[in-house]
């Protein structure tokens, strides 16, 4: 039983840092402005779509696909920011405004997607070099999970590093701690929003690579749960605190995969409601989440 | 009410009726289905106003609900054969037939309930986590319902419903609702309501016990949607687990959303336009020959261009259509009264 419980700990790690990474995403765009980023799941998945695209169609190295998914993410994390959130905040819009706005982008890009490419799953590139096992002791380790998760340890330590000892992130704390006050004190906001914006679809195109080696499947409509799970996990993790959205993530991730591993398999479609249980557990035992939340948010803009 | 007011209402409802008539005997298909859906849409619409818009309580799992609502209705309609030979029910339920309304108030009924009982911890949460959590509500039913084999057959749904609902129980129902509504509005409660939409401490601090009244708000909004969800089900005649999916609630709340949050007539307006854009703009999507250009099958672009209008309306006019104001007839009087004295002079 123990060996079955580390092997299924060792699989689902890649999940949670799937969804770690969107959680990320999520955590800093919520702490800058005080909105969910309800297309957060769609920069995650037109970067996936991107690296099909470009190493299937294109027949590009399968690294190029992961640059141009990155860059992909970002290109569109910025659309969304220039063309929908940053009109709204300039028309002081109602914060419920800005999330049906939100709402909207994310069932839009969807859509668009689904109109060019259909909803059928279409098979995600793994290059050869990531195939094979390894085995220590009775456990097999696949190559493509240990090179994904040293690429997960690597990245979260810049983003640490990035926040915690760098110009750039005390700015960024500075401005979710208090915008207004952060400007006056000579931030310029507007390039630390857009840095925000920049640093989380990035992640969100990392992950979409690893969900796409880890299930090998692209879709349209594959940006949906890991997005609401990404935020979950943001949730659980203390929104604004960024390690938090990271472990609420692996919380999220792994959590998920043992109650499918550990339930009889007729209850493993109930996999949905295992994530929601445990979200509303964790807000009605301490609504702020695990950690420390990092905002002073009272919810309107301006003020 | 004065009587040149009543006696206009009347006269308008009347006319409504007659048109009514005219297109349940000469309309057939499509256009008869949308007439049909129209109402259904506005009743639903002004049913997701109550909370999401007099009280300013964002909620999106109006989708749970009108599922719960219609699954349980159609227990009691569907013809005993077909429940025999597709679904496992407990003898009582299997043998239970009963008429429409009853059917209607017992699913509505039961919409009510889960409504209050899963949405009442949701209370405790603000912002963005309560949108967050009624996104839950709406996909733990939806998975249960698919889930739940011998009483839903899970994602195949269920056929064979009879087609009670005709144009005369929606807009009756509607035309019930619409005055319902407006009185309660116009009452202590409605007033209370509205004062928890502006400023919840000031409600609280002035004597409102804000718990009981976003309860009253849920109960009274769930009811009338749970009864659209069920008029819904008698007229389309299938249900799967996917029916009220999150694209069914963005609808409803871009219904809100164009004709202005916060009044009758701007949720029936936006489900106006919402329901004839959708209909009308759906056979586009199949492809079409235009001018010789040949235009292929585009499935998605109805709401791909639902959600582009969406933003822009929440950017540029982010109050609506109606503006937070209601259709109200003085203003028309007023117009026709005094256009003959203008003439005169």
């Amino acid at each position: 039983m123990g060996l079955y419980l580390l092997q299924q700990i060792v699989n689902s790690l890649i999940y949670g840092s799937v969804i770690g990474f969107l959680a990320i995403g999520y955590t800093m765009i919520y702490g800058i402005l005080g909105l969910i980023n309800f297309a957060h799941g769609e920069i995650f998945m037109i970067g996936a779509f991107t690296c099909y695209i470009l190493v299937t169609f294109y027949q590009f190295p399968f690294f190029t696909g992961v640059i141009g998914a990155v860059l992909a993410s970002v290109v569109t994390g910025l659309l969304l920011y220039y063309l929908v959130y940053r009109p709204c905040i300039k028309n002081k819009a109602p914060i419920v405004a800005v999330f049906i706005a939100s709402f909207g982008a994310s069932l839009g890009l969807r859509y668009l997607f689904m109109m060019i490419f259909g909803d059928q799953g279409r098979a995600f590139p793994a290059p050869d070099y990531l195939r094979g096992m390894h085995m220590v002791g009775q456990i097999v380790f696949s190559k493509r999970d240990l090179v994904m998760f040293v690429v997960t340890i690597v990245v979260m330590l810049i983003i640490t590093y990035l926040i915690k000892y760098t110009k750039v992130g005390m700015a960024m704390r500075a401005v979710s701690y208090n915008i207004k006050i952060a400007e006056v004190m000579g931030v310029n906001t507007n390039r630390i929003i857009v840095t925000t914006f920049i640093i989380g679809s990035a992640l969100a195109g990392i992950s979409a690579i690893q969900y796409g080696l880890n299930f090998g499947i692209v879709q349209p409509s594959m940006g949906f749960t890991p997005g609401l799970e990404g935020f979950i996990g943001a949730v659980i993790g203390g929104i604004g605190n960024v390690p938090g959205a990271m472990i609420g993530g692996f919380i999220v991730g792994i959590g998920e995969i043992l109650f499918v591993a550990f339930l009889p398999s007729h209850l493993s479609a109930l996999r949905p409601i295992f994530v929601w249980g445990l979200l509303f557990l964790i807000l009605f035992l301490k609504p702020t989440g695990l950690f420390r939340p990092n905002v002073k948010y009272e919810g309107t803009w301006g003020e | 009410m004065n009587s040149t007011k009543l006696s206009v209402s009347i006269i308008i409802i009347a006319m409504i009726g007659v048109l009514l008539y005219l297109s349940e005997t000469f309309l057939g298909g499509f256009n008869l289905q949308l007439v049909r859906l129209l109402g259904i849409n506005s009743i639903i619409a002004i049913g997701v106003n109550i909370t999401n818009g007099y009280t300013n309580i964002f909620s999106l799992g109006f989708g749970g609900i009108m599922l719960v609502a219609a699954y349980t209705s159609i227990m009691f309609t569907m013809p005993i054969s077909y429940k025999e030979a597709a679904l496992h029910l407990p003898m009582w339920l299997e043998q239970a037939q009963l008429p429409f309304l009853p059917a209607m108030l017992i699913g509505a009924v039961l919409g009510v309930i889960t409504s209050v009982v899963l949405v009442l911890p949701a209370f405790r949460l603000r912002g963005h986590y309560f949108i967050l959590a009624s996104i839950g509500i709406n996909l733990v039913i939806a998975n249960l319902a698919e889930n739940m084999h011998d009483y839903t057959q899970g994602s195949h749904g269920l056929r064979n419903v009879p087609a009670y609902t005709d144009s005369w129980w929606i807009y009756g129902i509607l035309l019930l609702t619409v005055i319902f509504v407006w009185r309660l509005m116009h009452s202590k409660y409605g007033r209370a309501l509205i004062s928890i939409s502006k400023d919840q401490r000031l409600a609280a601090v002035m004597g409102v016990d804000i718990v009981r009244y976003k309860i009253y708000s849920f109960i009274i909004g769930s009811f009338i949607v749970a009864v659209g969800g069920v008029l819904w089900v008698h007229l389309i005649q299938c249900i799967n687990p996917q029916a009220f999916n999150l694209m069914f609630v963005f609808e409803l709340i871009a219904m809100l959303a164009i004709g202005g949050i916060g009044t009758i007539s701007g949720a029936i307006l936006g489900a106006t336009i919402v329901t004839v854009f959708t209909q009308a703009a759906a056979p586009i999507q199949e492809g079409f020959i235009l001018f010789g250009l040949n235009i292929p099958p585009m499935y998605g672009l109805v709401n791909l261009l639902m959600a582009i209008i969406i933003i822009v309306i929440m950017i540029y006019r982010p109050d609506g259509i109606m503006k937070g104001k209601e259709f109200n007839f003085e203003s028309i009087f007023r117009r026709f009264r005094h256009s003959p004295e203008i003439a005169e002079k």
